[in-house]
């Protein structure tokens, strides 16, 4: 036991144990998701979408967050309803199968690399974390065999529901998963066969050092994201789910929080699918135009950048702010002083960020010098630079991912649903074999060019 | 008027869907700006606080049009309701204590519950008594009774808000062209 222990470094230990905080990550995605979708949804269709939820604050009033108050209302909604079974059905894997993509979802972000792997001194000890919490030789192998675990959820729905549309759901849903699961594998191959190995950190180390695959490997891209959207089971390719044929496909029979915990479970595989495609193909974590040397060795100047990308951001925001204010000062609202005063409070916020943020980015600019130690000819530094660059690294990942999460939305919003042999049509005799075509063109191309091996 | 839509059949980019879809995405990307950047130019309206812009003559609630002495315009003729459709109508005559005029309605109610606004009643009145251009839309009451709107209601509308060429307006009470209308009746100007 204390050998086990003794062999890392304390350090270590802790961010090791610390890691297992990013299984929540796609969970948080849900937050996300949810009012992006259901906004999204509202703009593209030129309504305004769900924006009267508001919690109350003493002095402002209604905050309303521009409709994220709607998460809290819409799950403490169906956690109040009651959870009941109709007769007949089998009790326990009615129960178990909300579950199953809840879980899987929580279970298969452990092969992500989120950071870089750390090397940083610690006292005169080189400590090295790798940025996912497991280090996998078959990192992505294993993450698509998790992912498609989560089709048992719908399967086992639509067997326990004793219903024939959930029962036609779960096997569309079996259906699709096996057949684009192939796709999925085979248009990735291409982009494997170039990097020559399955790790997600190699992949992305790949990409840094070249370039990002979406350009190395466009088709892929395609055949991957549409291959990546089946397997979600959103639209257009929501045919397990289709509501003209089956009322609401393996959820009929479900409702309250285990209604809510699919579609959760489907937020969060569309947080992590998002996750996924950046890794793979729009470099990851990678920062791009800065290599990760550059960037540890001006950690001051970094930061500087990174603070002055939020005041960026939050100048658009208030920019924002400041039109709809004048706007509804015009306008013929009877609740424009509630508005006003909700507007307020995010002004308030704003202008108390930007001065903080640029004193912390000037601050940091000025003050830190990251200080270096040789090792093996390659500058390691401290534990803080190290820190620094994964925050920077866990930043660009997640505005990678969230695009992505918008890409979802907006293609769900745009094109109407596939009939359900046109799914299998595309799936088998399409986007197979452009990936197959794909996949040996690019194996004579690596073979001629790169001269693999 | 017929209008006959010739459908050309797909060609071959057409039927590959991906570039279609491609457009259509492009579409949609450019509603969802719109949505976030110009929010205020969105074609819906938060409703109860933002009330939409109804023409004047869309057929909202009635109103009884008045002579520039106060009394409806109303001759009871029953033009009006005879020609509703749905029988919503209900109008009680008396003798009119104005020489040049035959008749008056005491009793004018409409039950806006069986009425279908389709303003049959304003085509058929013979003297402009009636109208559809209050631009009110919406009216609740709290039980079925309370629809039956009586002609103290329906006469009860302010010239103020209506435009200033309406001159059908103006000459009620308290519109502009009253004192003016009062002078040609040849009542005597307060």
């Amino acid at each position: 036991m204390m050998e086990i222990i003794n062999s890392k470094h304390w350090i270590e230990w802790l961010l090791i144990v610390a890691k297992f905080a990013f299984a929540f990550v796609p969970v948080l995605f849900i937050l996300l998701l949810i009012p992006m979708e259901r906004r999204g949804a509202g703009f593209i269709q030129d309504r305004q979408g769900p924006n009267r939820s508001y919690f109350w604050l003493p002095y402002f009033g209604r905050i309303r967050l521009f409709g994220w108050v709607q998460n809290a209302c819409d799950g403490l909604k169906l956690f109040t309803k009651e959870i009941y079974a109709p007769s007949g059905v089998n009790k326990i894997l009615f129960a178990l199968a909300p579950a199953i993509p809840f879980v899987i979802v929580l279970i298969s972000p452990c092969v992500i690399p989120w950071f870089a792997p750390m090397v940083f001194t610690m006292g005169d000890q080189v400590v090295r974390v790798s940025g996912n919490t497991v280090d996998s030789e078959v990192g992505i192998l294993l993450l698509f065999g998790l992912s498609s675990l989560s089709a048992y959820g719908a399967v086992l729905a639509g067997w326990a529901s004793k219903s024939k549309y959930s029962l036609l759901g779960g096997l569309r849903t079996s259906a699709m998963t096996i057949s684009y699961e192939v796709c999925l594998g085979l248009s990735i191959m291409g982009m494997l066969l170039m990097v020559g190995s399955f790790r997600i950190d190699d992949i992305i180390a790949w990409q840094e050092a070249h370039v990002w695959g979406i350009v190395a490997q466009p088709i892929a891209f395609f055949c991957f994201l549409i291959s990546m959207i089946a397997e979600t089971g959103r639209a257009p390719f929501d045919v397990a789910e289709g509501e003209p044929e089956l009322v609401a496909g393996f959820h009929t029979e479900y409702g309250a929080m285990q209604f809510g915990l699919f579609y959760m479970g489907e937020y969060s595989h569309i947080g992590i699918n998002s996750i996924l495609v950046a890794c793979l193909f729009l470099g990851g974590y990678s920062v791009p135009f800065f290599s990760q040397t550059t960037i540890q060795a001006n950690m001051g100047y970094s930061l500087a950048v990174l603070c002055g990308v939020f005041i960026l951001l939050i100048l658009t925001f208030l920019h924002m702010i400041y039109r709809y204010s004048r706007w509804y000062k015009t306008s013929a609202a009877t609740n424009k002083t509630v508005i006003l005063r909700e507007y307020s409070l995010y002004k308030l916020l704003g202008w108390v960020a930007i001065p903080a943020l640029a004193v912390i980015g000037i601050a940091s600019a000025l003050f830190i010098h990251p200080e270096f130690t040789l090792v093996d000819g390659k500058a390691v530094y401290g534990l803080g630079i190290a820190l620094g660059t994964a925050l920077i690294q866990i930043l660009v990942l997640l505005v990678k991912a969230c695009f992505f999460c918008f890409v979802w939305i907006w293609v769900r919003w745009t094109l109407p649903r596939f009939r359900y042999d046109h799914v299998m049509n595309l799936g088998w005799k399409v986007i197979l074999n452009i990936a197959l075509v794909n996949l040996v063109i690019t194996a004579v191309v690596a073979k001629l060019v790169l001269g693999g091996n | 008027m017929v209008r006959q839509i010739k459908q050309t059949p797909m060609n071959w980019v057409e039927r590959l869907y991906i570039f279609e879809a491609f457009r259509g995405l492009f579409t949609t990307l450019k509603h969802f700006l719109r949505g976030l950047f110009r929010y205020e130019t969105l074609p819906t309206v938060p409703y109860p606080e933002i009330k939409p812009e109804i023409p004047r003559d869309y057929r909202a609630k009635h109103r009884l049009m008045l002579r520039p002495d106060g009394t409806p315009r109303c001759v009871a003729c029953f033009m009006c309701a005879t020609a509703c459709p749905a029988h919503c109508i209900y109008i009680e005559a008396a003798p009119s204590v104005d020489g040049r005029i035959e008749k008056r309605a005491v009793r004018f109610d409409i039950d806006h519950l069986v009425c279908v606004f389709c303003g049959l009643c304003v085509e058929a009145c013979p003297v402009d008594a009636i109208r559809m251009d209050t631009q009110d839309t919406s009216y609740v009451h709290r039980n079925r009774e309370d629809f039956i709107t009586p002609m103290y209601d329906l006469t009860a509308w302010d010239p103020k808000q209506y435009p200033q060429n309406d001159t059908q307006s103006q000459v009620a009470p308290g519109g502009s062209k009253n004192q003016q209308a009062l002078e040609a009746w040849g009542l005597k100007v307060h």
